[in-house]
């Protein structure tokens, strides 16, 4: 069996084509940073392999670290992706309908470079594969996440073989159930979080909705950044009119998301709850959110939407940019602030200690492994894009 | 079988740390993982001279709560925490993937890794080393000089743990949460 009958691919594939782009400034710098992104990766996991658990800074009050982070960014995009390619794929809207191959493929790499970053994080990955089947914890988030990304994983891949086989008949199938049990998935992750009662800031249903949000938001920042690069700016007119809807899908997202912002720390200050509010007054007072999640995350993108009624199509790729950056800094900020307070029970003061908040900071082997896996996605996407043709005809 | 709870009579702890002392002869926690499967917090003396508030300083020895309904049992992809027999919650280190998801989830930073098996552990209420033996004491009550920790049979109404909570009053620590501690603290 041939894998050419499985899934098309590109007449003139081969190894060797790998190596021919067209070599545009644009193109070697992207080249050059993934090359570094990769073998940055390769440090981080050597780091890992020589020293373990002990070659991250993680501690026992903060026991996730950047890895954890990056995987729900990655997984957040994948989810992104495989939601708003369900516009035209399964919601039959006119103008998503020529993305499907590409966003679809975008989300299996973008789950598989964020399994890339947790096989590093889990301790005993081997163990964890082994156990999940043995002895399921059922009641366990994040048995249910390993197990949901699996099947989410699986259904995408199918979705993409049938996409490159042009069978709609049975690709609309693979694309609802894709959507549905990626939707499902990934709310689950948000309640990893919302689940610990031992977490006053995230406890509660705010994370698992709000994953589904800002993964819509993410999934339209990858869909321009794809869409620039692909195009380098000419846009034919069907994508011009694709991004320009998308824009205002965008503008609508990101209002609803700064509106939830609003009230999720609003209710957390309001009343003075003790490991809540002071935790939300902490966050309100560090640059990672003013800066991080709201300005380059939110703010930007929102004001050239709003402003250009979504027509500046061009200047929203660039937004993107400080927007997946903004993407960055909340899973990361989402990962450090549920471990902010420290929960010391009676332990205050002991040892002549003065409680305060957890502090953390990334060792070379965590920014390592977690930046190097852009450099691993990029790289996949350009075989990708060699490999199967991801435009719409 | 037995349903092992641990009463503490806080007011009587002089802050010896002999317990801590004796859990890591006893379970061998390695050197420098200070207060990390049990501690004596200390809450010092309020107020300024001359109005101090005597009553505010007190010794609050802790450890794993043993909760009834444990929010690490819950989380744990693997089964690897679980209950025993005795409704102790234990910690199978053939299954754990140090996920560290149980070390977020419990409300009361019990757990720690243990760097020589790199999986999470915490206190077990001497069970490998001595409830399994037969005996039905733990290191930590064994050696406290001044009786602070009782530990025995809940479910056995007349055990001197029992007894106690039926005639002293008693908190349990962040009850609101609905965990039901098996540590007891009497006033
Ligand atoms: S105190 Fe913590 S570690 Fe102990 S049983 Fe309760 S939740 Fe689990
Ligand atoms: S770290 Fe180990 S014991 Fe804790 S939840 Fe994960 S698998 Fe279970
Ligand atoms: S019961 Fe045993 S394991 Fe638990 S704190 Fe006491 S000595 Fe340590």
């Amino acid at each position: 069996m041939n894998l050419k009958n499985i899934i098309p691919i590109k007449e003139g594939f081969t190894l060797k084509s790998l190596f021919e782009y067209e070599k545009t400034p644009l193109n070697n710098f992207v080249a050059v940073t993934t090359i570094s992104l990769v073998l940055l990766f390769f440090m981080g996991v050597i780091t890992y392999l020589m020293h373990g658990h002990h070659a991250y800074n993680v501690t026992r009050e903060h026991p996730w670290g950047l890895l954890i982070g990056m995987y729900v960014f990655f997984v957040v995009s994948s989810t992104g992706l495989c939601i708003i390619s369900s516009f035209g794929h399964v919601f039959n809207i006119k103008e998503f309908k020529i993305i499907g191959k590409r966003a679809i493929a975008g989300a299996i790499i973008a789950i598989l470079s964020g399994f890339a970053v947790i096989a590093f994080e889990i301790g005993h990955p081997v163990t964890m594969m082994i156990y999940n089947v043995l002895s399921p914890g059922l009641t366990s988030a994040i048995w249910w996440m390993g197990t949901l990304y699996g099947l989410y994983l699986t259904l995408i891949i199918f979705e993409f073989i049938l996409l490159q086989k042009n069978d709609h008949k049975w690709g609309w199938y693979f694309s609802l159930g894709g959507l549905v049990i990626g939707v499902i998935a990934h709310s689950n992750l948000g309640s990893v979080f919302g689940f610990l009662i031992a977490r006053p800031i995230s406890n509660g249903v705010f994370y698992p909705v709000y994953f589904i949000l800002s993964a819509m938001i993410t999934g339209s920042y990858l869909i321009f950044l794809l869409y620039g690069f692909r195009y380098k700016m000419n846009f034919p007119p069907e994508v011009t009119a694709m991004l320009t809807k998308l824009a205002k899908v965008l503008g609508l997202l990101l209002a609803i998301l700064i509106f939830f912002e609003a009230w999720k720390f609003l209710t957390a200050i309001y009343g003075g709850k003790p490991e809540k509010a002071d935790v939300a007054l902490h966050i309100l007072g560090g640059a990672n959110f003013w800066i991080g999640e709201f300005l380059l995350g939110m703010l930007i993108p929102f004001i050239i939407v709003i402003y250009s009624k979504g027509k500046a199509i061009h200047t929203l790729v660039w937004a993107s940019i400080t927007g997946m950056v903004g993407i960055f800094f909340m899973r990361y900020d989402l990962v450090h602030d549920t471990q902010l307070f420290p929960m010391q029970t009676l332990k205050i003061r002991e040892y002549q200690l003065a409680p305060t908040w957890i502090e953390y900071f990334p060792s070379f082997a965590e920014i390592a492994i977690s930046i190097g896996a852009i450099g691993i996605a990029i790289a996949m996407y350009y075989v990708a894009s060699k490999a199967f043709e991801l435009d719409h005809r | 079988m037995a349903r092992y709870g641990m009463v503490l009579d806080y007011k009587n702890c002089i802050n010896c740390k002999a317990c801590e002392v004796a859990c890591k002869e006893e379970n061998g926690v390695l050197l420098g993982a200070d207060a990390h499967r049990i501690w004596v917090g200390v809450d010092e003396i309020k107020g300024e001279y001359p109005l101090l508030d005597i009553v505010s300083s007190t010794f609050m020895p802790s450890q794993c709560q043993h909760c009834d309904n444990a929010p690490c049992e819950e989380v744990c992809p693997t089964h690897a925490t679980y209950y025993d027999d005795n409704g102790v919650v234990r910690v199978d280190i053939d299954k754990c993937i140090l996920c560290s998801y149980c070390m977020n989830a419990c409300p009361y930073d019990a757990r720690y890794v243990d760097s020589r098996t790199m999986t999470v552990d915490k206190c077990n209420f001497c069970s490998d080393t001595r409830l399994s033996n037969g005996e039905v004491t733990t290191a930590c009550q064994a050696t406290c000089p001044t009786k602070v920790r009782i530990f025995g049979d809940l479910d056995d109404p007349d055990s001197e743990i029992s007894e106690i909570l039926r005639t002293r009053e008693h908190f349990t620590l962040k009850p609101h949460l609905g965990t039901k501690p098996k540590l007891f603290y009497v006033m």
